[in-house]
């Protein structure tokens, strides 16, 4: 435990200091200047006036205030946050937490956390989203008070859907007599959390420094213990501006390493014994693999079985070329299984069940009568009820509540207890077929990847498996999401590491994907891998400033766009309304399409600091335009490609 | 996640589509250049691709390029659907429309042969 002890005096508060300082102003009017300072006020200081006072201008001041301090609250609020290891602090700079802000480049250095300059909050926590998902710990953010943390929902409510810790802190001003009037006032609230609080873990409002250490680190726990997800603190104005008092006895509470819960034994043991038993077990992974471990713990439990295995694609949760990776196969596979095993998901009913959206929405099972369903996860320890990303319910028969990971091993070894010779034989015969059937989807893909290959706009399939060809014998991380470009990275590419592959946006709520690929990007850096992302246009868009700070910071990224030229999941949204309503079906693209004119995002990115080559439309330029690419990226710098493509 | 379900769907349409494939002699004569504009114009493009080779996701449509579909079958699954696509009726598509939309779908090339392309190969 830290302990940072001022000198005597303990208990002053805001309005006390103000008062000795004060007298001690008035004291030293007579004593030699050198004993107080001599710093006029700047603008905006304690005890403004309001409105204009020749007289009061004009007339000499009724006495010296004390105008300077030494450490002030905010400094140890960086120690708190220092404690806890954060690497990066990704904020917009507001005056809200400029106590904060100071305290963070000059007391602190500017080193762990270092500050990371972004032109919006929706960047910072989008950043913190992606880095997490590489580094497995938090960024920490700062956020402005109301109208920066509103900035912020929308990255936030990202997070909690995809179950990622981001570290907020959000300046405010409690003390009505303390705000400055008029904008401070618009930037503060008595209950600034609220407006994220059903998408966040945890949030507080410390009144004091030791309960700003006690709840920081507090607010750190929560969020990395299962199911990890993003907290937030409050710092308050006077807490950050004011001295601390003297004899204030500060410690910061030591931070806990967490044990993350597990599955309970008994239903651990029957899960086994169903999966071992069963003639069709099939598994399906969503967000299970959190951890380099989790990849190597289902092909464990998989190979154990010789089964199936569905990933969902909200981690790499199974290498991509591994055979028993049926992720093509899965409708097929969940309707003959007679058990299915969800790890960590976050729609078990949409995974084994059909949906169709036409006029009458209509759904059956996949699952044929009798089959069982278990789920194994950490999302019911957590969740709440205003937004709806729970899903739908499952009809499971056996909810296991515990994290997937830490509950994995003992289901690994209860399985293969249980397997015995006579089985051992059959489950290889079963293995040897699904490897097989993998095999024959792989070559299906690769010719399926042939239609359009030299069409302009380029294929997705063409633009995926070009920069596949320049990034497979390098250490690569694929930053971005993939349903845009049909899954091609998964069908074709080798994924077998869990930086290859960190899922999407959780939310899917859209300019996640440009700010969190260069926050993975920044994790990535210190290990030296080339971060890319097939980057979407309307994406890009919403986040079109994380160009330039990708620039300041030298992060380097390879930004290889899919520009399609517009919403196109709206276009087909528009287009299935007009077929439905038997009219205008050549009238979706209002509103939809990005064209007339059309966006050149290499001059934005070149605007922006950011080397750009595009727009590309041949496909055969686009090999030659990816070398050149890669080669400034290996130099330490972000490029944009802008390549036209497809709709998917 | 939204994998499974374009996954699903995709097999479900491939085998209603094939399994009710005719003659392509069956087919009205189409004009293929009118259907390539057809094609476009009335979206068909947005979720199977420029020239038919399909398209993932949730609401992306199948690959129609050489898929030795019947023109019966073809006009069946644009007015009674037999997935998630959108149902075309002929108030909207006439016929006609879609006898040219059909040959511009007949008319496109095949694609080349997969080992003719190195970087799908490795």
């Amino acid at each position: 435990m830290a302990k940072i002890k001022n000198g005597a005096g303990a208990d002053a508060g805001r309005r006390g200091f103000l008062k000795g300082a004060g007298l001690a102003g008035a004291a030293a009017f007579a004593a030699p200047l050198k004993a107080v300072a001599q710093v006029p006020a700047a603008a905006g200081a304690r005890n403004p006036v309001p409105l204009p006072n020749k007289p009061a201008e004009t007339a000499p001041p009724p006495a010296l205030e004390v105008l300077t301090e030494g450490k002030s609250g905010s400094d140890f609020m960086i120690d708190c946050l220092k404690s806890l290891g954060f690497e990066y602090m990704a904020a917009n700079p507001a005056s809200s937490f400029r106590g904060l802000h100071e305290s963070l480049v000059n007391y602190g250095g500017n080193k762990s956390p270092e500050f990371l300059t972004c032109s919006h909050e929706e960047i910072s926590v989008a950043m913190g989203h992606g880095y997490y998902k590489i580094e497995g710990k938090p960024l920490c953010v700062f956020a402005h008070g109301t109208v920066g943390l509103h900035h912020a929902t929308m990255a936030l409510y990202n997070s909690w859907c995809d179950r990622v810790p981001v570290y907020v802190v959000v300046g405010n001003t409690m003390a009505a007599e303390l705000r400055r009037p008029g904008i401070e006032w618009n930037h503060s609230a008595q209950d600034t959390a609220s407006v994220v609080r059903d998408f966040t873990k945890w949030d507080d409002n410390p009144a004091s420094l030791q309960h700003f250490a006690e709840s920081s680190v507090r607010a750190y726990k929560i969020a990395m213990t299962p199911p990890t997800a993003p907290v937030l603190i409050v710092a308050d104005g006077a807490l950050q501006e004011d001295p601390i008092p003297e004899g204030l006895d500060l410690r910061i509470p030591k931070l806990p390493k967490v044990s993350p819960p597990q599955g309970d034994a008994g239903a651990v043991a029957e899960t086994a014994r169903l999966l071992v038993n069963a003639e069709n077990p099939v598994l399906i992974a969503d967000r299970f693999a959190r951890s380099s471990a989790g990849a190597k713990q289902l092909a464990e439990l998989a190979e154990a079985l010789q089964c199936p295995v569905v990933d969902t694609s909200g981690r790499l949760n199974l290498a991509s070329r591994h055979p028993l990776n049926q992720s093509s196969r899965a409708r097929q596979h969940i309707s003959q299984a007679d058990i299915v095993l969800g790890l960590e998901m976050s729609d078990f009913w949409g995974s084994i069940n059909s949906y169709r959206d036409q006029l009458h929405r209509t759904s059956r099972p996949l699952m044929k009568e009798g089959a069982k369903a278990i789920s194994l996860g950490s999302g019911d320890l957590y969740i709440k009820a205003n937004y709806q990303d729970f899903q739908r319910f499952a009809d499971v028969d056996v909810a296991i509540t515990g994290d997937g990971e830490t509950t994995m091993p003992s289901l690994i070894e209860a399985v293969k207890r249980l397997v015995n010779a006579g089985q051992k034989s059959k489950f290889e015969a079963r293995g040897k077929k699904l490897a097989e059937a993998h095999d024959a989807d792989l070559r299906r893909a690769r010719s399926d990847a042939t239609y359009g290959w030299d069409a302009s706009p380029i294929s997705t399939a063409r633009l995926s498996m070009e920069v596949w060809a320049q990034i497979k014998d390098e250490d690569w991380s694929l930053a971005s999401p993939t349903a845009s470009v049909s899954y091609w990275p998964q069908r074709l590419w080798t994924m077998d590491k869990p930086h290859h592959f960190i899922g999407d946006g959780g939310g899917m709520g859209i300019g996640y994907c440009a700010s969190a690929s260069v926050g993975a990007a920044l994790a990535n850096r210190k290990h030296g891998r080339l971060t890319v992302s097939l980057q979407c246009d309307g994406d890009l868009l919403m986040t079109i400033g994380v160009l330039w700070t990708a620039a300041h910071h030298k992060i380097p990224i390879l930004s290889v766009m899919h520009n399609n030229r517009g919403y196109h999941q709206e276009v087909m949204h528009v287009q299935r309304m007009a077929a439905r309503h038997m009219r205008g079906l050549d009238t979706a693209h209002i509103g939809t399409t990005l064209r007339d004119p059309f966006i050149d995002y290499a001059k934005i990115a070149q605007g922006m600091g950011v080397a750009a080559i595009g727009p590309i439309t041949d496909p055969k330029d686009l090999g030659p335009a990816l070398k050149r690419a890669i080669a400034i990226v290996k130099g330490g710098e972000p490029v944009l490609l802008d390549v036209v493509t497809q709709g998917r | 996640m939204m994998m499974r379900h374009w996954l699903c769907l995709a097999a479900s349409a491939l085998f209603a589509l094939v399994a009710s494939g005719a003659s392509a002699a069956d087919a009205p004569r189409g004009d293929a250049a009118k259907g390539k504009q057809l094609f476009t114009t009335n979206g068909c493009s947005y979720c199977h691709g420029t020239v038919g080779q399909g398209g993932g996701g949730r609401t992306g449509g199948l690959r129609i390029a050489n898929m030795g579909l019947g023109f019966p079958a073809f006009l069946n699954q644009l007015r009674q659907p037999a997935n998630e696509m959108p149902p075309y009726v002929a108030s909207a598509l006439p016929d006609a429309a879609v006898a040219d939309i059909f040959a511009y779908i007949a008319s496109l090339p095949p694609p080349p042969d997969v080992k003719s392309i190195p970087i799908l190969n490795n």
